[in-house]
């Protein structure tokens, strides 16, 4: 089922050992790792990319994908309507039917906060989000997104999938896939969920599905005892310890190569002991990876991070989002210098209620005004990191949600589903700062050329361009289909490419 | 409409489609006129089609599946504008529209240089002289059902019997093998068989009593080949066999037991299925019965168990639970839910039976197999009546049997009653007609049919929970009528909720700390469950709150709960006080539509329009009593004493349909009774959705009907149905199950036996089970699949355990695995040929199963509700389900993998970990991969730390030393002994740190999770 991401061609049978070696290693690495295998070193995860493998030079080597569950309103955030002000509380009129979840298509409603410019490029922010403030003049805009229904599982599997369905690998999956591991010791892909639960789909949104399962995203909880599942014993292993631990190992690893020496020539054999070793040693590298203790007074200021706090109030309030969402993105900047290469971040979980998530059809100031300070000052603090670090130079930042939300009121403080209308924006890594491409009309309800949108297709295109892929080119075939991120679809945004 | 290059480009397959002809029409260009010289085809036009068009519309590609080489579809094609050509009339022809278009968003070739006027003046010239195309000059559409998988199926004969070989399948592995110059592997030792069989055929190990007495067989007098026929007779009567070879078949057909998508909701019967499909694998069901049995049981096998739990497999896959039950049909989103869902049943039908890929046909016709987008949008017209639902079914056939036939009569008597009724009403249309209405009038249930309330859930039953009525007014009370909830959560029905110790206490105290009078103790031994009789309370005294305590909590089998529908508490005059009094509780489940607090208050329980104080009841029969006399009246005295009759014998059988077994529940593909958005087809008699061929799949574009039928390019079956359009719907599936198993099919037999082959080996003889097309792999042994198809169609007559016995006691089966032949890796490395047979890593579940056997833990109840090997939090609204707090010491969870409850939106981590398969997707074949979380999750998790301490105890008692301790543990393990160099280093470990450890080192070996 799994070939070669740069077999287009005919179908070949045999499972061949370099195929199952493919398969088990993955990457475009791969191709190297294959050819190292002469010597029998199976490897359970491929070692550094060879980037002569890839299509054309990269300008980024890594991703941060900044999820928004639940939609986040580009209206109140980044894409600023003064005919909104202007015309708030008149009856709305789209100038045609329109299909809304709810059918919340009250007055039209105004920016529920102040907007100001911002940076040498003067972007219009909203106040609830100027946390973004020294970042700005970094990021280029997308204000013409466009979704294909007003459905959170469909849109959000669209966002994280590319198909508005299940069982399709998540974009972190297939750069996993793609490139490979820069460390062997940390997985791939990270997921780091809100950490009230997880988003519609679950675990769906950052699958493997068809691609072979260590390019599913692992999921990190920083602050746990266990931050990886399974990571270390289970408390009631009480008659483990180090020593028995270490000990262990070496008689697993010896009794292992014995069994394995009357069966030569099976890799699998190999992988499996090579398997654990590698656990050993993530056993040691997640912790210290996710141990921000040593970080700096100032660098914890910085990501919001409020030690002092020990129990938060019980209802929503920006200071918890800033430091729970100031958590996750100081780990991902932990994560990401010690060579992961996708971490995702999500800000909102599932539709319960209260809402603790950007689904704000009641009221608009009370859910998204704390999840948006929480999600702007991690964001910026990450980006400045990343900066002064120098890793913004090859890491690119995504911002995404998925969609938008409605102009119209619905019940006077909220606002409805809008798939025909959202923001993503990007910074970082090959990605010119301060550019917009691509508006939305004047009420922010569609694209301002409609037959001129963004789609999901042309932003997965662009990340992969950035990396040194072309997205035409890396596919799999599943179930009698070439299966590529970006279906049969997807152009690259020349016009944010620095 | 205008129509931007960008657009263009976001839709490039379906370039001609997307730009309608209106849009053409509004803006014509002005044209360039024709050439003034008589032009030749093959000289002047074709060069020009060549060099500007065939890149998009040619051999390569056919966007908008329009292409100008081929002569017939260059004059007819052009999707929603077809023909392209118009012979004689150029300035009409959208060809022409297209390449002289000014709009260059619009103009053909896009992108590219625009025509000149002169090639444009030829092409017109051309089309206005009639557009003549030599047929020489036409390229040959290539012929789509020219592949090996749809050529009929012939039975081949085997070559001669190789030396060593058993039977017909060695005959053809050795004649493949001989051409390569390469031999089967000698047969593998009888210790390594007798592990391999087991796990095949049970998915279990042996026990080492069991490898030792299989060996000593092979050493008896009636010899090794007796033993192994004996060996396989026993494993595939075991009823672990069935559970083995289910779990492969759920994988293909994407078994899960909740929605997926957003919130996740779970689905407490789908197991029915999973249940039918072990059975029916342990039955070994004749292969046709089987699959008609899961697209059509309820039609083809009415009146049986297997028939209607069966139809689970049109519900296997996910749901989209808000596009259908928040999102009416009539929105686009809606229908987008709709489309979806029905795309998962068509797929899941054709992959899993016929290895199609004809959801590939959605868009536009498959590229490059012999289906057409119509054949697809007739797929879909197959399921158009059906929704997923739970579905009543009786547990089993004597009952199922009995049902259908009273349903049946029950439907003839209530004929008989209308038609006399009818006549009647012919002779007193007036008097009956509103008497008739009076009595609905009275029959309207209460507008809220809403269940009660609820309190929240506990893990602990003996817990108390209350909740309270406040009266407004201290007031003399006479009785406390309790009425119990119905619902059919976990199968429980009539009491749900109702607490088995309680008492009943009023108060003029809201807090019930002063002033306390106990109408009723129940606390100190247990009431029976009252059903949903009302459980009635005499009282004397005078209070304004009446509070019920639970001091032990009803089972959900889940978890605890109090539950009621209604309180009354009624005064001296019988007048009830409760009703829409306020009703505060220590904690409540909130769900509007069924659970509140406020609607125990709210008049509404299960038989209330039948309860003691509902005013309607005498009237009513006084009123059915008028009718009754106006009737007799009418109808004379014969007819009326037939009518009598017929009444009599309604009821007869009414009482004894009722008398029956309670049903049971199903989630499966069922017409569908809804109200709000998710209707169904119920209300609409079952009629089916129409369907239409969608362009480029787009529900904003139907196109002409599509009828029920299947795929044109099994050109040995008729492709459409031909059924009347007033058919049941069940007509539809029915057709297709006998479609899809008919004899000639092609397709389905291969598939089939290819399977079986693929879990024997490891891989298939086609390496795509889901895809026998184009884009699938070839057979390494065509003959030997032809052979072995219609050896199991026709001379097994489908049986799947006569088609693993032949294949099981085939020498090639029986070969050693770890041959080392430096001739066999060059020529043939992966092993294509079957020069050995392959090692195997274990999946997850038998994985699983080892541990829980070895520990001496597995429980093998068989059947029911799924184990759930997680905690549910926030069941109200989007579960979260929490493996990690699930105590692996909880002997419910110590049964098969197979019983395992799936969740689709949170995969059990140590499962995927280990690469089970996902219930969202189609598995035909499961990913093995080897990582270091798979190595954490089978040294950490919790439930392999707690079966190794199981292991450890279960060896404590072999003896007293290290040494035999370990000694035991390796050979229930493996079933062997270890040898001296692991035995030391083993004893020395467990010297050190003790049998638990080394206990769980020796589950983490590779040797426990492969197979020789």
């Amino acid at each position: 089922m799994n070939h070669s991401p740069f077999h287009q061609g005919r179908h070949r049978h045999p499972l061949t050992r370099r195929e199952f070696l493919w398969n088990s290693g993955g990457g475009l690495g791969g191709i190297a790792l294959a050819s190292l295998l002469g010597h029998d070193h199976a490897l359970a995860v491929s070692p550094t990319p060879h980037t002569q493998t890839l299509h054309h030079p990269p300008r980024a080597k890594r991703v941060v994908q900044l999820f928004m569950a639940g939609a986040a309103s580009h209206l109140d955030l980044f894409d600023f309507k003064p005919a909104l002000i202007k015309h708030h509380g008149q009856p709305s009129d789209f100038g045609e039917h329109v299909e809304a979840f709810q059918n919340g298509l009250g007055p039209w409603l105004r920016p529920v906060w102040n907007f100001s410019p911002y940076g040498q490029s003067g972007k219009m922010l909203s106040e609830v989000v100027s946390a973004l403030a020294p970042v700005v003049d970094d990021i280029a805009w997308i204000h013409n997104m466009v979704g294909k229904t007003g459905i959170h599982s469909q849109g959000t599997l669209l966002q994280s999938t590319g198909f508005n369905r299940p069982a399709f690998p998540s974009m972190g999956s297939w750069v996993s896939y793609g490139l490979g591991s820069m460390n062997e010791n940390l997985p791939t892909f990270v997921v780091l969920p809100d950490h009230r639960g997880l988003a519609s789909n679950g675990t769906k949104n950052w699958d493997a599905a068809f691609l072979p399962a260590q390019h599913q995203g692992t999921v990190i909880y920083p602050g746990r005892e266990t931050p990886i599942t399974d990571l270390f014993p289970d408390r009631r292993g009480d008659f483990i310890n180090p020593a028995s631990e270490r000990d262990g190992s070496a008689v697993l690893a010896q009794l292992n190569a014995a069994h394995a020496a009357e069966r030569s020539g099976d890799a699998r054999l190999d992988a499996r002991i090579r398997s654990y070793e590698l656990a050993a040693r993530m056993q040691m590298a997640a912790p210290d990876a996710l141990n921000i203790t040593k970080e700096s007074p100032k660098t914890l200021e910085m990501y919001g991070i409020r030690n002092d706090v020990t129990t938060w109030p019980t209802e929503i309030n920006a200071a918890e989002e800033i430091d729970a969402f100031g958590r996750k993105c100081l780990a991902a900047r932990r994560l990401l210098e010690r060579g992961v290469r996708f971490v995702q971040i999500w800000s909102g979980n599932d539709n319960g209620h209260p809402r603790r998530n950007w689904d704000s059809h009641e009221d608009v100031q009370r859910d998204h005004g704390p999840l948006a300070q929480g999600f702007a000052h991690g964001a910026a603090a990450l980006i400045q990191d990343l900066k002064q670090r120098g890793l913004l130079d090859d890491t690119i930042i995504l911002w995404t949600t998925e969609f938008g939300r409605m102009p119209s009121g619905q019940g006077g403080t909220g606002r409805d589903h809008n798939p025909y209308c959202f923001t993503n924006w990007m910074c970082g890594g090959g990605i010119k700062g301060g550019v917009t491409a691509g508006e939305s009309d004047q009420w922010g309800y569609k694209p301002l050329v409609r037959s001129a949108p963004t789609e999901v297709y042309d932003v997965h295109a662009t990340i992969l361009h950035l990396l040194g892929i072309d997205h035409t080119q890396l596919s799999v075939r599943n179930n009698g289909i070439d299966r590529r991120l970006t279906d049969v679809h997807g152009h690259v945004i020349e016009k944010l490419l620095a | 409409m205008v129509y931007h290059q960008r657009m263009i480009e976001a839709l490039p397959l379906c370039w001609l489609a997307a730009v309608s002809l209106s849009a053409v029409r509004a803006e014509p260009a002005p044209l360039p006129p024709p050439s003034a010289h008589p032009v030749d085809f093959i000289q002047d036009v074709q060069p020009i089609l060549a060099s500007t068009c065939l890149s998009c519309h040619g051999p390569e590609k056919q966007r908008a599946d329009y292409r100008l080489d081929v002569k017939s579809t260059a004059l007819t094609g052009g999707a929603d504008h077809a023909p392209n050509i118009i012979p004689g009339n150029s300035a009409e022809s959208p060809l022409i529209q297209f390449v002289a278009s000014l709009d260059p968003d619009q103009r053909m070739p896009p992108k590219k240089d625009p025509l000149s006027p002169a090639q444009i003046g030829i092409l017109r010239r051309w089309i206005d002289d009639g557009a003549s195309w030599p047929e020489e000059a036409s390229a040959a559409v290539p012929d789509k059902t020219d592949w090996w998988s749809l050529r009929p199926l012939v039975k081949s004969t085997a070559p001669a019997m190789p030396e060593g070989g058993r039977n017909a399948v060695d005959a053809f592995i050795a004649a493949t093998l001989k051409t390569k110059n390469l031999s089967l592997s000698s047969e593998a030792d009888a210790r390594t068989l007798c592990r391999r069989l087991y796990f095949d055929l049970t998915g279990l190990p042996p026990s080492p009593e069991e490898v030792e007495q299989f060996v000593r067989r092979c050493q008896s007098e009636t010899g090794p080949d007796a033993a192994w026929q004996e060996l396989v007779d026993t494993l595939l009567a075991s009823p672990r066999y069935g559970e083995r070879w289910a779990r492969h078949w759920l994988d293909i057909v994407h078994f899960g037991e909740t929605h997926g998508f957003d919130k996740d909701q779970p689905r407490p019967h789908a197991w029915p299925y999973r249940d039918y499909v072990i059975r029916s694998f342990n039955a070994d069901k004749p292969y046709s019965r089987f699959v008609q049995e899961q697209i059509a049981g309820d039609i083809l096998f009415p009146g049986t168990l297997d028939g209607i739990t069966a139809l689970g497999f049109i519900a296997a896959g996910p749901w989209d639970l808000i596009g259908h039950a928040e999102v009416g049909e009539e929105k686009i989103d809606g229908k987008i839910a709709r489309h979806l869902d029905r795309d998962d049943m068509v797929a899941n039908t054709l992959n899993t039976f016929s290895a199609m890929t004809v959801h590939c046909a959605q868009c536009h016709d498959h590229k490059f197999d012999p289906i057409s987008a119509e054949d697809y949008y007739s797929l879909q017209s197959v399921f158009a009546a059906v929704d997923r639902a739970d579905r009543p079914y009786d547990d089993d056939d004597a009952t199922a049997a009995r049902r259908t036939n009273l349903q049946a009569r029950q439907q003839d008597w209530q004929s008989r009653v209308h038609a006399l009724t009818e006549l009647a009403r012919d002779r007193g249309r007036e008097a009956l007609t509103s008497l008739d209405a009076r009595i609905a009038a009275l029959d309207q249930p209460p507008p809220s049919r809403t269940q009660g309330w609820h309190s929240n859930l506990d893990a602990v039953q003996n817990t108390t929970k209350w909740v309270q009525i406040d009266l407004g007014t201290s007031t003399d009370l006479k009785q406390i009528v309790l009425h119990p909830c119905h619902d059919n959560y976990n199968q429980i029905g009539d009491g749900f909720g109702f607490p088995p110790r309680f008492k009943v206490e009023i108060s003029d105290d809201a807090n019930f700390e002063n002033g306390v009078t106990v109408v009723t103790d129940q606390s100190t031994q247990d009431f029976a469950n009252p059903g949903i009789k009302p459980v009635v309370f005499d009282t004397h005294g005078r209070a304004r709150h009446v509070r019920l305590t639970a001091t032990t909590l009803a089972s959900r089998r889940d978890a605890f709960i109090f539950a009621l529908a209604e309180v009354h508490v009624l005064d001296g005059t019988g007048k009830n006080l409760a009703a829409g009094a306020p009703v505060s509780a220590l904690d409540s489940i909130e769900a509007p539509g069924a659970w509140s607090r406020s609607y125990l208050t709210d008049q509404w329980y299960p038989g209330s329009s039948a309860s003691p104080d509902n005013p309607a009841l005498p009237d009513r029969a006084a009123l059915a009593e008028e009718r009754r006399r106006l009737i007799d009246q009418l109808l004379g005295a014969q007819d009326a004493s037939a009518l009598a009759n017929a009444e009599t014998s309604l009821q007869e059988v009414s009482d004894e349909l009722k008398s029956l077994p309670p049903t049971r529940l199903v989630y499966a593909g069922t017409i569908h009774h809804g109200s709000g958005p998710f209707t169904g087809t119920g209300p609409n008699g079952g009629k089916p959705r129409p369907i239409t061929v969608l362009s480029r799949g787009d529900v904003r574009r139907p196109g002409k009907p599509a009828q029920p039928g299947a795929v044109s390019g099994i050109t040995a079956l008729p492709a459409r149905f031909n059924l009347s359009p007033e058919a049941p719907e069940g007509e539809r599936r029915a057709a297709l199950a006998r479609w899809i198993t008919d004899p000639r099919h092609p397709l389905t037999w291969r598939t089939i036996v290819n399977r079986v082959w693929h879990y024997h080996f490891g891989r298939g003889l086609v390496d795509t089970p889901n895809d026998f097309g184009r884009m699938g792999g070839l057979p390494t042994h065509p003959e030997l699949l032809d052979w072995l198809a219609t050896t199991f169609r026709d001379d097994m007559n489908g049986s799947l355990k006569e088609l693993h016995r032949l294949i099981v006691t085939s020498a090639t089966y029986r070969q050693k695995s770890d041959t080392v032949s430096d001739h066999a890796e060059q020529i043939d490395s992966s092993n294509t040929l079957l020069w050995r047979q392959n090692r195997r890593k274990l999946e997850a579940e038998a994985v699983r199963d080892s541990v829980l056997a070895v520990a001496g833990k597995l429980d093998l109840t068989m059947g029911g509700p799924s184990f759930q090997d997680f905690v549910v939090t926030h069941p109200e609204h989007s579960p979260h389900y929490e493996y990690h707090l699930a105590d692996p010491e909880n002997p419910a969870l110590h049964r098969r993998a197979v019983y395992r409850f799936l969740v689709r939106s949170q995969q059990q981590p140590w499962m995927a970990a280990l690469d089970c398969a996902d219930p969202s997707m189609l598995v035909e074949k499961r990913n093995q991969t080897i990582t270091p979380l798979q190595a954490l999750a089978q040294l950490n998790n919790q439930l392999m730390i707690s079966m190794a301490r199981h292991f450890a105890s279960r060896v404590a008692s072999a003896g007293p030393d290290l040494d035999t301790q370990v000694t035991a543990a390796f050979l229930i393990a493996m079933q062997r002994k270890p040898h001296p160099h692991e035995l030391a280093p083993l004893s020395e470990y467990a010297a050190i740190h003790g049998m638990e450890n080394t206990c769980r080192l020796i589950i983490n070996l590779n040797e426990f999770t492969f197979v020789d």
